[in-house]
């Protein structure tokens, strides 16, 4: 077993320890969305696509747990997280509204071996984002740029207004650079000068963006459950193979 | 609407129960036959946690976090990879 590859498994195979987390830096992104950018001692480094646990303490004990996609590359030196408020959660408020730059919370991981992607894997990669589903996605994108990966890759986003598009300037230059973007806006009037589409996905954007199943993309849907169920749905009803579908969903409430 | 996530959100207890990551392994619904790795299933969250099969439904596992032990009921075929 190659080097890198036995480091891999060894990491999966180590038990899962609390960390504590301090914020380094701390980064809007939307009205409602921001990056933190975490300083994780003895951090064993992550794949793209994979998430952490926050568990939040309160003075009298009690305690709030939730899961995160990590926003970085695998090579960046910190752990970046991207928090969506939800407005009645119980974690995302805190992270989103109170932490301050020094503060320290616990976290574990990295999590996950499914929804993961490397640069080593050959073929197309296909990605399509709901919402701030588009986390873990932005995380393969930047872990492709930093890469220096060449292949064929692409974007579907479906967001609710211009203004809760995450990370767009960087969005525009990977896609003026290599990246084949295709925004959706579902609500509201889209801004003058809108160059991307309308409406939910549906069957005719993912056609237009490609690739075709034939070229056997590795496709990536993240989202809300409704969103993926539906953007799942419409892959396979393409022709994808339900075998290379790799799905993530968060739920409605809670975060 | 349905309620569900996927088998991802608990990654982190499945792998402190199995102590490695799972949410990539195989598993054959003994309902359908259908094989999904672990990730793609349905997550039911309440009192504890119950996986679904995510072609047919059917009841994969289910999980409660006791203040001892984990209590887990696991059904179809679970195909865990092997360690070189």
């Amino acid at each position: 077993m190659e080097g890198a590859a036995l480091l891999e498994r060894l990491a999966a195979g180590a038990p899962l320890t609390w960390r504590v987390a301090t914020i380094r830096d701390i980064r809007p992104e939307t009205e409602h969305a921001k990056t933190l950018v975490l300083q994780v001692p003895e951090w064993p480094g992550h794949l793209a696509g994979q998430h952490v646990d926050v568990r939040l303490t309160a003075d009298d004990g009690y305690q709030a747990q939730r899961s995160y996609s990590i926003a970085s590359a695998p090579a960046g030196p910190d752990v970046e997280l991207t928090i969506e408020r939800i407005d009645d959660g119980e974690v995302s408020p805190y992270l989103t509204d109170f932490a301050q730059v020094g503060d320290q919370f616990e976290l574990r991981g990295p999590i996950g071996g499914y929804f993961v992607w490397k640069a080593s894997l050959e073929g197309p990669l296909l990605l399509v984002g709901g919402g701030s589903g588009l986390v873990p996605l932005m995380a393969m994108l930047r872990h492709r740029r930093a890469a220096g990966s060449d292949g064929d890759a692409r974007l579907l986003l479906s967001a609710r207004e211009a203004e809760d598009i995450l990370y767009r300037e960087e969005l525009d230059h990977m896609g003026e650079d290599s990246v084949a973007i295709q925004i959706t806006l579902t609500r509201g009037k889209p801004p003058a000068g809108w160059s991307g589409s309308t409406g939910r996905i549906n069957a005719d954007m993912l056609a237009a963006l490609g690739p075709p199943p034939s070229e056997h993309p590795r496709v990536y849907v993240c989202g809300p459950t409704p969103f993926v169920e539906e953007a799942a749905r419409l892959l396979v009803g393409l022709g994808h193979d339900p075998s290379i579908v790799h799905t993530e969903r968060f739920g409605p409430s809670g975060g | 609407m349905e309620m569900h996530t996927d088998g991802n959100e608990i990654a982190g207890l499945l792998q402190e129960v199995f102590v490695a990551e799972i949410t990539d392994t195989m598993r054959m619904c003994e309902s359908c036959h259908h094989e999904s790795p672990l990730g793609a299933h349905r997550l039911y969250t309440g009192a504890g946690y119950v996986l679904r099969c995510p072609n047919c439904g059917d009841m994969a596992a289910a999980i409660a976090v006791r203040p001892d032990n984990y209590a887990l009921t696991m059904r179809g075929t679970w195909m865990f990879g092997r360690v070189e």
